[in-house]
């Protein structure tokens, strides 16, 4: 199975008036941390994940919100974190709730509402789950709002990632959008024809099969007629594929890119070990 | 090597996106939309697990996950970290698939009958036991009594319906769907807990928090109250959706089956 | 465009789909020489989809199924080749534009690279290729477009130009109007015709819309039941007025001159001359 390599196309300069691409193919992010290759900033989100779940503590947490929320004021998309921090509310009042005042065996209420008591363990577990699930937040958010997904697929598939994982990728981010006016089309047409959407749950139970059912079988009746068109333009040719956009990248980037990953790992391995001098 | 190249022939790798946009949609939709406490997010994953091997599955959720996570207009959430859930559930699935669990398996009037009394006696015999151990219902350890007496409840009713649905459909292959979609459940409920103990401080965000509330009242700790709320969640979830991958799966083509590397075994039997 | 030589040959070939109890083509006889047009026509299930898979090489090598006879490119036999090289040798377009774009491009520009980047091509010999393409369909307004977002007859060129861009000596079309409105019918429609006249191209296509393999074709085979039941020049199998009985409907010139004989009334020569030129 492993392919002939050849002569990396991508790498290939053409000549000076040979043919180039144009430069909507091209699109070469611009801006600051928005140019960073996609890597790059792939690699400073999961470590900064990591980071923030992994460093148990205030220190984890509270240096990864900072170090997003910098980058997120560089990058100049600070007023679009408003989404993601609000779609963190239900399960941040869920951490709180449960956590400070039901967290099991602490003893050092802080204070009462009615028969339950908020235990100082308890609040500070829950404010640190809180921190770390509105780092992670932010840290998802910076990603999203900085790295247009083609962008990271091409990269990654001029680093040598094979075209059925790119193509995987790819189709299912663009094939969501289009299911998803599909069902919101079968939804409103089962509402016209009385499907509940509010009532008992065993009506609304029910309701899933008329929804489903179109949808599941209609992408699936599809499977067999993609498959003859990929084959059709040569999808599975035993060869490398040619990486047609190039991202821009630079040896400070890969240094970058060791640095922060294996630091992270560090970091975790240092605080699991109970040696995290920080609190 | 040659397997596993199998595995992700052209057609596999056309369906795995497919799946994973059904996960997204039927899921958020469900969620949202319909407003119901399950997830069925799982329906790709275990359709792509039974239909063409473990790893494919595995990939399916994993991907899943992380898309709905990180994607740019799709993502958010606190999905991303239940990854491994993901990928541990659509093992499960191509480990079914191999075993052809989802295989349509008629049976006449003793055989169900029998297959009946099987499915009692295995519950019978599986709850009577715990409720009675009074090792299970020490607290700090176990869970409030209460919880002893709601899962043999549920276990019951789950036993009826699935009864039910072999007497209907006489299809033995309930039986062994609801099997596997129970045992894919608690694996799931078993894998999610320490990554919610860990990540979201014991809870999910959901209504069924307050059932980890209730649990801790009653004494369990991070890791038993996040694992009591799996265990409660899960297999009902990962078992109504082993049922709806069944019903797709005998309401394809026989012909479009047989072209994946599994779905050969799903339609030995068939007519056509 | 392509310097095509050689022969796409079918030789008593019989195809029977995985699983199905009867043959879905018996016996068919078939070439398709450098340069000419072929148009098929038939009733519904007789085939026709069926013969389009088996002379693009796809069915049994990527469909499955079973084939007895021959199919032949320049006489190598389609079952010992591997889909990407018949990709190269035999494009196939079908009738749902979407369903066949790879849904993974940005652009236009980078839907018809997809093939070429498949075939690992240097990136200046891809870029040629889409430039080529998109010249030869005169789609070169559509290159920056997002392909998802185009009309129906926009998509199903952009399907067409993206099979070119892999330099097949054949094509094999599949009712490539048949979810067209009339403007995407009249452009798709437009598109072949020159493709048939400039490049040594050749095509063999599938229509009900018989006014237009009136003007395409050289050749039509009409097939019923998976057999081939007449062959011959376009005017003449298409001129008969047989056809009806069959289940296909005549082009309309030929219902025109059908209807006024009924009438009882002689066309003079000018109004033939006149009936028998292409609609503009």
């Amino acid at each position: 199975m492993r392919p002939d390599p050849g002569p990396d196309p991508s790498v290939a300069i053409p000549e000076p008036g040979a043919a180039v691409l144009p430069a909507y193919v091209l699109r070469v992010p611009t801006g600051p941390y928005r140019a960073l290759n996609p890597l790059t900033k792939f690699v400073i989100a999961i470590a900064s994940a990591v980071v923030a779940f992994g460093v148990r503590g205030w220190t984890g947490p509270l240096s990864i919100l900072v170090v997003t929320a910098a980058i997120a004021l560089i990058a100049g998309v600070s007023r679009s974190l408003r989404r993601f921090v609000l779609a963190t509310i239900p399960i941040v009042a869920s951490i709180l709730l449960v956590n400070a005042f039901l967290y099991p065996g602490a003893t050092d209420v802080l204070f009462r509402v009615g028969p339950f008591a908020a235990t100082g363990t308890g609040v500070t577990v829950a404010l640190q789950a809180v921190l770390r699930v509105i780092a992670f937040a932010l840290s998802v958010a910076v990603f999203s709002l900085t790295t247009a997904t083609d962008d990271f697929l091409a990269d990654l598939e001029r680093r040598g990632t094979g075209r059925r994982l790119t193509f995987v990728i790819g189709s299912a981010i663009r094939t969501i959008p289009t299911m998803g006016s599909r069902a919101i089309e079968i939804v409103e047409a089962q509402r016209a024809r009385g499907l509940d959407t509010e009532g008992s749950i065993r009506r609304r139970l029910r309701g899933i099969v008329p929804l489903a059912g179109p949808m599941v079988f209609g992408s699936l009746g599809e499977v067999e007629e993609r498959t003859i068109a990929l084959e059709a333009r040569a999808f599975s040719a035993p060869v490398r594929r040619t990486a047609m956009r190039a991202l821009p990248d630079s040896s400070t980037q890969r240094a970058l890119r060791w640095v922060v990953g294996l630091g992270s790992l560090v970091l975790v391995a240092v605080s699991v070990a109970g040696r995290f001098p920080l609190p | 090597m040659a397997w596993l190249s199998r595995q992700f022939s052209t057609r596999v790798i056309v369906l795995i996106p497919i799946a994973i946009a059904i996960n997204i949609v039927l899921g958020y939709t469900v969620q949202t939309i319909l407003k119901l406490p399950i997830y069925l997010d799982s329906i790709g994953t275990i359709l792509v697990g039974v239909l063409a091997g473990p790893i494919a599955g595995a990939l399916t959720g994993i991907l899943s996950n992380l898309i709905w996570q990180y994607a740019p207009g799709i993502g958010g959430g606190t999905i991303g970290p239940f990854a491994i859930t993901a990928g541990v559930i659509g093992l499960l699935a191509g480990i079914w698939g191999q075993l052809a669990v989802y295989k349509s398996r008629p049976a006449s009037g003793r055989q169900l009958i029998l297959a009946a009394i099987a499915a009692a006696v295995i519950v019978i015999v599986v709850v009577i036991p715990i409720i009675n151990n009074p090792a299970y219902t020490d607290p700090n350890n176990g869970y409030p009594s209460w919880v002893y007496t709601a899962a043999a409840v549920i276990a019951v009713v789950v036993a009826v319906v699935v009864v039910g649905f072999i007497y209907i459909r006489r299809d033995l292959a309930g039986l062994w769907v609801a099997v596997a979609g129970v045992v894919t459940g608690i694996i799931a409920a078993f894998v999610s807990a320490p990554i919610s103990a860990i990540a979201f401080g014991g809870v999910t965000g959901g209504g069924t928090d307050l059932l980890v509330a209730a649990l801790r009242q009653g004494g369990s700790d991070v890791l038993h109250a996040s694992l009591g709320q799996g265990l409660f969640s899960d297999p009902i979830d990962k078992t109504i959706t082993s049922f709806v991958v069944f019903m797709i799966l005998s309401g394809l083509s026989g012909r479009l089956l047989a072209r994946f590397p599994l779905g050969e075994r799903l339609v030995r039997d068939r007519a056509a | 465009m392509s310097v095509a030589t050689g022969t796409l040959r079918l030789s008593g070939a019989t195809y029977r789909y995985a699983g199905a109890r009867h043959d879905a083509l018996t016996g068919v006889d078939l070439e398709l020489a450098a340069g000419s047009v072929l148009g098929v026509v038939g009733p519904n299930e007789a085939g026709k989809s069926t013969l389009c898979l088996v002379a693009a090489g796809l069915a049994p090598v990527v469909v499955g199924g079973r084939l007895t006879g021959s199919v032949t490119i320049d006489g190598r036999e389609t079952v010992g080749m591997r889909p990407h090289e018949l990709a190269q040798r035999c494009g196939i377009l079908f009738q749902d534009p979407q369903a066949q774009l790879s849904g993974t491009a940005s652009t236009v520009f980078e839907e018809l690279a997809f093939g070429p980047c498949n075939l690992g091509l240097p990136l200046g010999d891809v870029i040629d290729r889409v430039e080529a393409s998109l010249a030869t369909l005169g789609i070169a307004a559509l290159a920056d477009r997002d392909p998802a977002r185009l009309s129906g007859g926009q998509a199903q060129l952009v399907a067409l130009a993206a099979i070119l861009a892999l330099r097949p000596d054949f094509l094999v079309l599949d009712e490539p109007t048949s979810q067209l409105d009339p403007q995407g019918t009249r452009l798709v429609g437009e598109a072949l015709r020159d493709l048939a006249r400039e490049s040594r191209t050749a095509i063999l296509v599938v229509e009900h819309k018989t006014s237009l393999l009136d003007q395409l074709a050289d050749r039509v085979v009409v097939i019923d039941h998976g057999r081939i039941v007449r062959a011959g020049p376009s005017a003449e199998v298409l001129g008969d007025p047989a056809l009806v009985e069959l289940g296909v409907e005549p082009p309309p010139r030929v219902r025109v001159r059908a209807a006024l004989a009924g009438a009882g009334l002689r066309t003079p020569d000018e109004a033939d001359q006149l009936l028998a030129e292409p609609a503009r």
